[in-house]
């Protein structure tokens, strides 16, 4: 299990350097980013910064490989628009936010969207399962930001009085539930659909079959043989997804107005400030591999198939 | 085991012998594989339901705006804000403009980017997946390696940037960046595909009879994805429709005045306390197409390929 | 009085087309050191007879809805759930055909013994450790102690199958159903399986229903045999009156599509097989269920408009045809394709 991991860990480093390859050379066909010397109109103080961080004079490989060390040492270089900020600052302001969030949202999708998908599984085709399969599948259907504006209108504002939920910001307990619910309303529709299949599909198993044979109770078949094998597949969905909440939060932070690494992203990008995004896209994917990495790791714990098979 | 099974070969002989029970369940085709898949398509209530909705709302998208009575672009600050009445079903804008017309314009608009990025998405996939798993060898791995180093890359932040250098972003600028990203998942399954077919008597025997590889992969491999690819289209629209309202949403998709049910979201965010009614529309007309799609995907999936199919 | 009794047993399905009467009065008795063998093709009602007595049919669709399974004196068809749990891998095992998917992937084959051992004996951890590596020794599997901390994949099909009677034994049952214990293993697998669950049966004094369409395990290991076909019993006797004198057309025709590799004159006949198929069970005839395949019958019969009963031709041989082969006056046809 060790050599699995270290093994798959391994295997993350060349994948973080070519996400950043694509990063710098998508950035690099921008008008006015940060590594093409000509027309721009950058501060003098931040070009002269610019250069000596990265080298705009060399050659686009040594300005890549500078930027591939800057990323390991943990230093994103300054900002374009903001004089004497750097993007690590940036980070460190915003990014806890979109953690938070992120982390949230996907607790409330597994631990609402999994029982859930249970429930419907071992009561299939009853009336419980019909309903929750209709919410289900409206509510993997509905786009965000109608949720969202839903949420605020009716608990913040109709009913606010009753329910005490602020229509925006990110300070008290009460103010990280609606974004919460908004971001995991979709994944926990998701992840209750999928457990519903799994589970169906598993309990259909030889294996479960035998276990019944074994004369086993009912509760210890399906905690111990069913649901553990319907879970492989909600745990491989759930490394994108994470991946997914953390990094695609921009309109739940815009719309509830929480200062997060997301809201930060588009306004770094209409206001052109290309050093910024290229710093939190580099952020951003290695946030997605570490997820897939877990999800990885989580998998050949759950799976000992795999454990051999995939480096 | 369960019920005795009832193929369609009525007179074909039972040779009782050892090996009689895996010869009798060998099927024997008399309908072809698509005609089968019509009839166990439309036996799904669901996935017809879904697809004749499906067709309505296409339609309605296709034909109303022609035959309305109202200009979606004509300003008329007198009628802003109206309820569904008779002469506005779905009420108006805060322009005065006829929401029921509107909508319709913005669902060509959504609809027909969700198609074109979904069509792309698969060319790609479909290129990228079929030359990785029909060469396989080192060829294979690289690519299947390098996949899995894209899957780092994060979706909306890559659309945002593709967006970013691309400048403004029209139809086709949609297209691309929705799709720059998303190829991934397609590419997956359409080598996965391969390398079953591969594996396939039948195209072993076409090759040791010396036919020729691009007519294997023309006659045999490709076509037999098909089914596949069909089921892909429908697994692919609601995330790039989705895609599509979400860049709209923050405002770097389609802009007003131009329409598309992302923009019109938008705007109707500006005004949802005032009037809820604006951004529900088109959220609702999102979420009914998403739903659509996911009912005609799970149909056809149980459709096209019966071995997956959930009981 | 016999182990186990099962008198006019009656499982039916209760599908979309119709109701499928997979088993349909289906009687028969197992003592103790005795091997049942149960023959018929794939559909017979075999398995779901198997499955009935277990209570392990999926319920919807299945339902017993009638007849007596007699197991020491006690109705198991009117136990609760609860109650069966305290039966099923205590008293009663059973094996399934693939030993691929009949284990749990995802547990160590040592859990899976010892959660059976655990749930019907009062019993510490480390004797139930003991007490399996014991049971794959006895099984056996080679290096039981390293074995038990192995996932199934590690094991090949004969070793899997192995682990699986180990968990079937564990309990000491008094009858052990196999249900196809050998169709999915390599050939030479098969007679080391067979050779072990007729040790393990001699040694632990179980009943045993084995249950195979394959009439060459019948006459390795059965000490009586029920011929099934469309869900009822077409035949019954002790193995050795049944192979020398088989009275029922479909058994003929079994034994006919058996290979003689020892008859020297066998290598150069054909395997014989049955034309036709067995009747839908939804709605089946109400007449013999084999008339539409049998070689025998024509339509001016009563057997082609009323069901035969099954009666004892001979004491300890029941059959239900209208042209058992001693009737048929010495002229043997010959079933062909």
């Amino acid at each position: 299990m060790t050599a699995f991991i270290v093994r798959r860990l391994f295997w993350t480093l060349p994948v973080i350097l070519i996400v950043i390859f694509f990063t710098f050379v998508l950035m690099r066909q921008i008008e006015g980013n940060p590594f093409r010397t000509s027309e721009r109109n950058v501060p003098e103080s931040i070009q002269q910064n610019l250069e000596e961080k990265f080298g705009l004079n060399d050659p686009w490989y040594v300005q890549y490989a500078k930027y591939v060390k800057g990323v390991f040492t943990l230093d994103l270089g300054p900002s374009l628009v903001l004089r004497g900020r750097d993007v690590n600052d940036i980070v460190r302001e915003h990014f806890p936010e979109s953690l938070e969030l992120g982390g949230l949202a996907m607790l409330f999708a597994l631990v609402v969207g999994i029982p859930l998908g249970m429930l419907s599984a071992l009561r299939a085709n009853s009336f419980l399962d019909y309903t929750a399969m209709f919410f289900s599948n409206v509510g993997f259907a509905i786009p965000s930001f109608l949720v969202a504006t839903l949420l605020i209108y009716f608990f913040a504002l109709q009913w606010g009085d009753v329910f005490g939920f602020p229509t925006s910001g990110w300070t008290t307990w009460q103010s990280k539930v609606l974004p919460s619910l908004a971001l995991g309303l979709g994944p926990m529709a998701y992840f209750a659909r999928l457990t519903r299949g799994t589970m169906l599909e598993t309990l259909q198993q030889d294996y479960i079959r035998t276990a019944k044979a074994k004369g086993l109770r009912w509760r210890r078949i399906v905690a111990v043989h069913a649901l553990r094998n319907s879970l492989i597949p909600v745990v491989t969905a759930a490394g994108p997804i994470l991946g997914f909440l953390i990094t695609g939060s921009f309109i739940i932070e815009q719309i509830f107005a929480i200062p997060g690494i997301g809201r930060y992203y588009v306004t770094a990008v209409t206001g052109r400030d290309y050093s910024v995004v290229m710093g939190l896209t580099v952020l951003l994917s290695i946030i997605v591999i570490l997820a897939n990495l877990v999800v990885d790791i989580l998998y050949g714990i759950l799976d000992p198939r795999t454990r051999e098979a995939r480096t | 085991m369960a019920t005795p099974a009832r193929s369609a070969a009525e007179h074909a002989p039972l040779v009782v012998s050892p090996t009689a029970e895996t010869m009798a369940g060998a099927p024997i085709r008399q309908r072809n594989l698509w005609q089968d898949a019509w009839f166990r398509y439309i036996r799904n209530r669901a996935a017809v339901a879904a697809g004749v909705v499906f067709l309505i709302v296409l339609a309605y998208c296709l034909i109303f705006p022609l035959v309305s009575p109202y200009d979606p672009y004509d300003v008329e600050f007198s009628d802003a804000r109206q309820n569904p009445s008779l002469a506005h079903p779905l009420g108006t804008d805060a322009f005065g403009r006829d929401l029921l017309t509107r909508t319709a314009l913005g669902g060509r608009v959504s609809i027909g980017i969700g198609f074109a990025a979904t069509l792309v998405i698969l060319a790609i996939g479909v290129a990228y997946g079929s030359i990785s798993g029909f060469i396989g060898g080192h060829l294979d791995n690289a690519m299947m390696r390098a996949l899995d180093a894209l899957y780092g890359l994060p979706y909306l932040p890559f659309a945002i940037i593709t967006l970013a250098i691309l400048g403004n972003a029209g139809f086709w600028t949609m297209v691309i960046a929705l799709s720059i990203a998303s190829w991934l998942t397609t590419a997956r399954i359409v080598r996965g595909q391969m390398i079953t077919l591969k594996e396939n008597d039948y195209i072993r025997a076409a090759r040791s009879v010396g036919a020729r590889w691009h007519r294997i992969l023309l006659r045999h491999l490709l076509p037999n994805t098909l089914g596949v690819l069909v089921i892909a289209v429908f697994l692919e629209l609601p995330g790039v429709i989705l895609g599509e309202a979400f860049l709209s949403f923050i405002g770097l998709g389609i802009s007003p005045p131009e329409a598309s049910w992302g923009s019109m979201a938008q705007e109707g965010y500006k005004n949802y306390r005032v009037f809820p009614l604006l951004i529900v529309i088109p959220s609702v007309a999102i979420a009914t197409l998403i739903l659509c799609a996911n009912f005609i995907a799970d149909g056809l999936r149980d459709a096209l390929d019966p071995r997956t199919r959930e009981t | 009085m016999a182990a186990l009794e099962v008198r006019d047993l009656q499982t039916h399905f209760f599908t979309r087309e119709g109701v499928v009467r997979a088993v349909d009065g289906v009687s028969f008795s197992v003592d103790r050191g005795q091997t049942l063998g149960i023959v018929g093709e794939s559909g017979c009602g075999k398995s779901v007879t198997a499955l009935s007595i277990m209570g392990l049919i999926p319920k919807p669709p299945a339902k017993i809805v009638g007849g007596e399974v007699q197991w020491e004196g006690r109705e198991l068809t009117t136990l609760s759930e609860r109650q069966l749990e305290d039966v099923r891998g205590h008293e009663i095992a059973m094996i399934f055909q693939d030993p691929m998917t009949s284990l749990n992937p995802t547990l160590t084959i040592g859990t899976q013994i010892k959660e059976t051992l655990r749930r019907h004996l009062d019993i510490s951890k480390d004797a139930a450790r003991k007490r399996a590596i014991e049971l794959l020794d006895e099984v056996g599997i080679p290096k039981p102690e390293s074995r038990l901390d192995d996932y199934p994949h590690r094991l090949s099909g004969g070793m899997r199958q192995r682990a699986m009677i180990a968990i079937a034994i564990s309990c000491n049952p008094e009858l052990l159903i196999a249900d196809e214990p050998t169709t999915a293993l390599d050939v030479t697998v098969q007679a080391q399986v067979l050779d072990l669950l007729e040790e393990l049966q001699a040694s632990h004094e179980m009943a045993m229903i084995l249950i195979t369409h394959d009439m060459g395990v019948i006459a390795e290991s059965a000490d009586d045999v029920v011929v099934m076909y469309a869900g009822q019993i077409v035949e019954q006797a002790p193995v050795q009156e049944l192979f020398d004198h088989p009275e029922h057309p479909y058994t003929e025709a079994l034994l006919g599509a058996l290979p003689q590799i020892d008859d020297a004159s066998g290598r150069n006949q054909r395997l014989t097989a049955i034309r036709g198929r067995p009747p839908d069970l939804i709605d089946p005839p109400k007449a013999c269920r084999f008339a539409a395949r049998c070689p025998h019958a024509s339509s001016g019969d009563s057997c082609a408009t009323h069901m035969p009963e099954l009666r004892e031709i001979r004491p300890g041989h029941f059959v239900r045809s209208q042209h058992p082969a001693s009737e048929r006056a010495g002229k043997r046809v010959e079933v062909t394709a």
